[in-house]
């Protein structure tokens, strides 16, 4: 019965015009809907692609839009993308160098290079999470690739993060950050987060369809996670059989990262390039992978 | 220029509903513990069946069924929402769809900003919207009112802003589902007016609707469907009298009065 299997039938349309005399047949968009079983992995991301690519206008507004949103309203407005991580910071730094009897400056550069990311990471995998879920409305009434809304939402934490740390360079400088050469490195590292958070911004958005409490126990591991890679505390106050855990963890690799460039003014070790970027692809083909095989379902799930 | 088509080979696309599309630990530990299972969790059926639906540019497609017989499925087949499990949909040319009206619309934002989120969403560049912007703002009628958040516009005005972005932003293939019913009669008239002068032979416009003088009057051929399936299709008058005789069960209503508005 033609109901129960999957019947892929291509039709390739040579020369579709109705009009006389045409002599241009490929110069319109042609879209082929078709249970896209046997479409290949490499296909699938091409197309995705090329789908993200036609709506590029759509994804700029979203997130302009969403800036502009933000601070719409509020008195301060911009200014709270500063003031947040700024009063946070205030506090963690004066409370932690107390209890742990650490020079402040010091202190508070390591705690910087540190949390900044991690809020990065922890915004953008809440936000990812419910990105499809959220996104119903669009998703049943336009055709928009899948991918569309996570990236959205990574971009949006990306753009948070960037106002951020902007922002907050002034402060790390009176802190005693050392600008050098390895300044360079910054906007890579960024690029490697931001390729890693939207990565699990693919996999959690369709996780999430699936089971939506999801989004609650990543709030919750993340918040235990943060105790698990060493940004309030320093790296010595560990003892030392306990490092390995922490070595195991891929956050901290990450971090690392921005603690070379921030605190050290080092280019960072190319071992941990090598971490972060095989960590962050290996996620990315997941993803990708995920999406691939649960994007039509995800639909009547909605 | 090569114009649009629309190309559907024995397309089957199997609905599948979820009572319970993305539960919750709690409800999925329940549903372990408790034995007995009133209702099936999941529903599934085929919502099109053996469709087949050749449109060439130029055509202009109406679809004519009782509600919940499968025409909305159909339209959103065709702009790719839905995949259909077996055969193929073909469509050459830059789908707008209608489906709802305001698409997109954020709510605070003013018109004039939703104008360039919703052409954005319809898969247009900046620049375009630019160039179109004037136009649509003359067609809407909505003068000063383009400043102001959409979340204060009444409802006709969300459908004559809507309407007006979707007509005008050159679309290869417009595909509309019910989108009059909030007009007032001198918008539907010029709409109405607008779609029809407006797409040249190359272009394809399908239109759900139940006000079924639309149909007869913008469109050339339409379709019947029926429990999924095509179940007739030609000239707009004999369908729409095939559907009030056969399908809806007025046998009375034998054809009908049309005053052609110039």
């Amino acid at each position: 019965m033609k109901a129960i299997e999957d019947i892929q039938k291509k039709i390739t349309v040579v020369a579709p015009s109705a009009a006389p005399g045409s002599t241009d047949s490929l110069e319109l968009p042609k879209f082929v809907n078709q249970a896209r079983r046997s479409e290949s992995f490499v296909a699938f991301i091409a197309r995705t692609y090329r789908e993200l690519a036609k709506v590029k206008f759509a994804l700029a507004s979203f997130v302009v839009n969403s800036i502009r949103k933000r601070y719409h309203r509020s008195v301060l407005g911009f200014a709270w993308s500063m003031l947040n991580p700024l009063l946070t910071m205030g506090v963690m730094t004066l409370v932690f160098s107390v209890l742990f009897h650490l020079p402040l400056k010091q202190f508070a550069l390591q705690l910087f290079s540190g949390l900044m990311p991690w809020m990065f990471i922890s915004e953008s995998w809440t936000m990812g999470s419910t990105s499809i879920l959220v996104a119903e409305p669009f998703l049943k009434k336009v055709y928009l690739p899948k991918a569309f809304f996570p990236l959205v939402s990574s971009l949006q934490a990306l753009s948070n993060f960037i106002f951020s740390m902007a922002s907050l360079m002034v402060i790390a400088l009176l802190m005693g950050m050392q600008v050098g050469p390895a300044m360079l490195a910054l906007p890579l590292a960024i690029g490697v987060l931001f390729l890693f958070n939207f990565a699990m911004c693919l996999v959690l958005s369709v996780l999430t369809v699936y089971l939506r409490d999801l989004t609650h126990v990543v709030g919750v591991a993340l918040g235990l996670a943060f105790y698990s890679v060493p940004i309030i505390y320093p790296i010595t106050q560990v003892p030392l059989k306990y490092h390995i855990f922490i070595k195991l963890n891929p956050f901290y690799y990450f971090l690392d990262l921005f603690r070379s460039i921030i605190c050290r003014n080092e280019f960072p070790p190319a071992y941990e390039w090598g971490i972060t970027f095989g960590i962050s692809i290996f996620t990315v083909v997941v993803g990708l992978l995920l999406l691939k095989s649960k994007e039509n379902d995800i639909i009547y799930r909605l | 220029m090569s114009s649009a088509r629309i190309h559907i080979e024995d397309a089957w696309l199997r609905f599948r509903s979820y009572k319970n599309p993305s539960p919750a630990l709690k409800e999925i530990a329940l549903s372990g513990l408790r034995r007995n299972r009133d209702a099936k969790s999941t529903v599934e059926f085929d919502a099109l069946k053996e469709i087949n639906l050749d449109v060439r540019g130029g055509d202009r497609l109406g679809i004519i069924g009782l509600n919940g017989a499968g025409k909305s499925t159909l339209l959103k087949m065709i702009v790719g929402i839905y995949p259909p499990h077996a055969g193929t949909v073909t469509v050459i040319g830059r789908v707008t769809p209608l489906i709802e009206l305001g698409t997109g619309f954020d709510s605070e934002l003013s018109g004039r900003e939703n104008i360039f989120l919703n052409g954005a969403l319809l898969g247009r560049s900046y620049s375009e919207m630019v160039a179109l912007e004037k136009a649509i703002t003359e067609f809407s009628e909505l003068g000063d009112k383009m400043e102001l958040p959409i979340k204060y516009y009444s409802s006709g005005m969300l459908g004559r802003l809507a309407f007006s972005i979707g007509a005008l932003v050159e679309p290869e293939i417009l595909i509309m589902d019910e989108v009059f019913a909030t007009g007032d009669a001198h918008f539907v008239h010029k709409s109405m007016n607008r779609v029809k002068h407006l797409f040249q032979s190359s272009q394809i416009v399908v239109l759900v609707s139940h006000a079924l003088t639309q149909i007869v009057e913008l469109c050339n051929k339409a379709i019947v469907i029926h429990e999924g399936r095509i179940v007739n299709s030609g000239d707009p008058i004999a369908m729409v009298d095939y559907y009030h005789q056969e399908i809806a069960g007025i046998p009375e209503v034998r054809g009908l009065t049309v005053t052609q508005v110039e």
